[in-house]
């Protein structure tokens, strides 16, 4: 059993807060991925989780035993750098050797020729032969072997990276960015690769990265950072359909979800001089100013006014291929996207090619049940 | 690049600068197989006089040249192995730690090699005398090692830096404590900057000739260095001898450093390796 439970969590570097309150926990054999931009905190929590950084406040419990003050190396957990990290003096063979080799490390090991002997004696084990060679095969390896860091590619090296920690069977498997300095291809390759890994060795894994496509793919379940604070801790499908706020809504999805200026009455949300009514209906107090969210696929798309339709006129327009996407600046009301320095038009994506062209007017029917609200004044969620 | 013509004047530059360097050697060399009577004749002897070679086994007969070049070896690798293992560990820290006086600390190991030997001898020799250190060539390797220490500190601190830290940090993961990085891992990386290292602390220890002269008063421990200063008489200076001993106080030198180069060279590539 190897649970994680992060018990208000903080860090501190001098005055500056860099993981404020972090209480989460995942079940043993989850994929927890902690998402989020550059600077907020994720890399730092994991490097906290794994022993590497010191932790202000709070515990961090591994299968319910308190873990934080232990050195990284008895928290029996394994981690693949960003950067891979391989010992570059070391062949593949020995490098993923070595964390079976410092299990039953003595320190005269360190000693000229009576520590190269006792050391050669280890490496050359049959049980420890036997894993080495079994991941190896795993990860497809085997022919490299004998070969050193240098000559390997990017690719190989992470299977490197990721057949070290795999050896020792760990708890606990953590991994900072594993594949952001891979090719776009083989980015998709290893993300399947890595979850069919989780699938087939178990184990619980921590999971750092800012890509939202590796996150949805990989995760169990997300949380998803921003400044040291968790803004919403759940499954994929969960933090896409129901975001807790705004910082959620758009940095998730692409294009992300449209937040437009709305006012809320009793029947439904006023946009512009449109009325859209609402299935639910809120409670009073979150009358008044509010933003609309709607993802751009649950946006109809014509050139005739429907009922309940927003106009609006195209202002760009994309083929992707599969879909196209087609922003609308709408007449009569604006969006709350220039806070992320988005340009203020509505997103829409429409399947297949689109012939719509820049400057024409179209008319934006919203399916009400998929839309969202946020409170105008503080970006969180309101709820029926 | 690549093409002959471009390679030319380099080729041109690279044997005048050798010449430079080997000239004086060559001369030395030449100098020793000259007889006495013709060293001071109109046109020099350019070229070596074989038949001279004898004066080699003459000189290892009649002056304990030897003992010297022993002395003078125990000294400079006792320098060299006791510098380098006093200074890898500062090295780290100096590379890996923020403390409090850091700053400072790195400073005053630059200080050091500001003040001459020639300042620090004298109460050197009053704190060798007071620890029983005078005479002995062990004294002579700490006085060395102390001089060495601080340049090499720095030399092999630069090497550490460009280690990657994620590689220390997965080695912490898989079990490592801080010496086991230093000893399995950084060593390892930093082979071609200890052999540069090493390179220099020898050749202090070989070279040096102010201690030598100050702290070592017993003929059976005096070193080449000393003892090729000796031949400088007041009267008359024997040119032939000095440079033969010469020559061979210049060769052990030039091997060691042959050696040491192999691993300088051979770890440039072992070392360009990102983590």
């Amino acid at each position: 059993m190897s649970s994680i439970r992060f018990k208000n969590v903080s860090k501190t570097f001098g005055q500056k807060e860099v993981i404020r309150d972090i209480d989460i926990a995942v079940d043993d054999g989850e994929f927890l991925v902690l998402l989020g931009p550059s600077g907020c905190g994720k890399s730092t929590l994991l490097r906290m989780l794994a022993g590497l950084e010191t932790i202000s406040g709070g515990e961090i419990n591994i299968a319910d035993k308190r873990v934080d003050h232990l050195p990284p190396g008895q928290r029996d957990m394994a981690f693949v750098f960003q950067s891979y990290a391989l010992y570059p003096h070391l062949s593949v063979r020995r490098n993923m050797t070595f964390p079976l080799l410092m299990q039953q490390f003595r320190w005269w090991y360190h000693l000229p020729f009576i520590g190269r002997w006792a050391k050669s004696r280890i490496e050359n084990a049959p049980d420890v032969v036997a894993k080495v060679d079994k991941t190896a095969r795993i990860l497809a390896l085997t022919e490299m072997l004998d070969r050193f860091p240098r000559t390997l590619s990017g690719g190989q090296r992470q299977r490197v990276a990721l057949g070290r920690a795999m050896v020792r069977n760990p708890q606990v498997f953590l991994m900072d960015e594993p594949l952001s300095n891979l090719d776009a291809k083989l980015r998709t390759s290893m993300r399947a690769e890595i979850t069919r890994l989780h699938k087939e060795i178990g184990g619980t894994f921590v999971y750092v990265t800012h890509d939202q496509v590796e996150a949805m793919t990989m995760g169990t379940r997300i949380a998803l950072m921003r400044d040291g604070i968790i803004q919403q801790f759940g499954t994929a499908r969960e933090i896409y359909t129901d975001p807790a706020n705004t910082y959620v809504a758009r940095f998730i999805g692409t294009p992300p979800m449209n937040l437009v200026e709305a006012k809320l009455d009793g029947k439904g949300v006023e946009i512009g001089a449109t009325h859209i009514k609402l299935p639910a209906t809120f409670p009073a107090a979150a009358h008044g100013d509010v933003l609309f969210g709607i993802r751009p696929n649950a946006l109809g798309l014509s050139r005739e006014p429907g009922l309940a339709s927003l106009p609006g006129t195209v202002v760009m327009v994309e083929h992707i291929g599969a879909e196209s996407v087609i922003a609308v600046r709408l007449d009569g009301a604006r969006t709350a996207h220039e806070s992320d320095e988005s340009m203020d038009a509505v997103m829409v994506t429409v399947p297949g090619y689109a012939e719509f062209t820049v400057g024409e007017t179209v008319f934006l029917t919203p399916d009400a049940a998929q839309g969202v609200l946020f409170s105008a004044k503080t970006g969180e969620r309101l709820r029926p | 690049m690549g093409s002959q013509t471009t390679h030319l004047p380099r080729i041109i530059a690279v044997l005048a600068l050798l010449g430079v360097a080997i000239f004086p050697i060559y001369w030395m060399f030449v100098t020793s197989l000259t007889p006495s009577s013709e060293l001071f004749a109109a046109s020099p002897n350019l070229f070596p006089r074989f038949e001279q070679l004898g004066i080699y086994l003459e000189v290892f007969r009649t002056i304990p040249v030897a003992t010297w070049l022993w002395n003078s070896f125990v000294v400079a690798a006792g320098t060299t192995v006791l510098s380098i293992v006093l200074a890898i560990l500062p090295a780290y820290a100096l590379s890996r730690f923020r403390f409090a006086g850091i700053a400072i600390l790195g400073f005053a190991l630059f200080a050091t090699q500001m003040l001459p030997e020639a300042m620090l001898v004298v109460p050197l020799y009053a704190i060798f005398g007071q620890l029983s250190l005078l005479n002995s060539l062990f004294g002579l390797i700490l006085a060395n090692t102390a001089f060495v220490v601080p340049v090499i500190t720095w030399i092999i601190k630069g090497a550490i830096d460009s280690i990657p830290l994620e590689v220390e940090e997965a080695a912490r993961v898989d079990g490592c404590s801080r010496i086991d990085i230093v000893l399995a891992i950084v060593i390892p990386l930093i082979t071609p900057t200890l052999a540069a290292a090493a390179v220099i602390a020898f050749f202090h220890g070989w070279n040096e000739y102010v201690f030598a002269q100050t702290l070592i008063s017993s003929e059976a421990l005096r070193t080449a260095s000393v003892g090729l200063a000796s031949f400088v008489g007041e009267l008359s200076t024997p040119i032939h001898s000095v440079m033969t001993v010469g020559v061979i106080y210049t060769l052990p030198a030039v091997v060691f450093y042959l050696f040491a180069q192999r691993y300088v060279v051979a770890g440039m590539t072992a070392g360009s390796v990102k983590g």
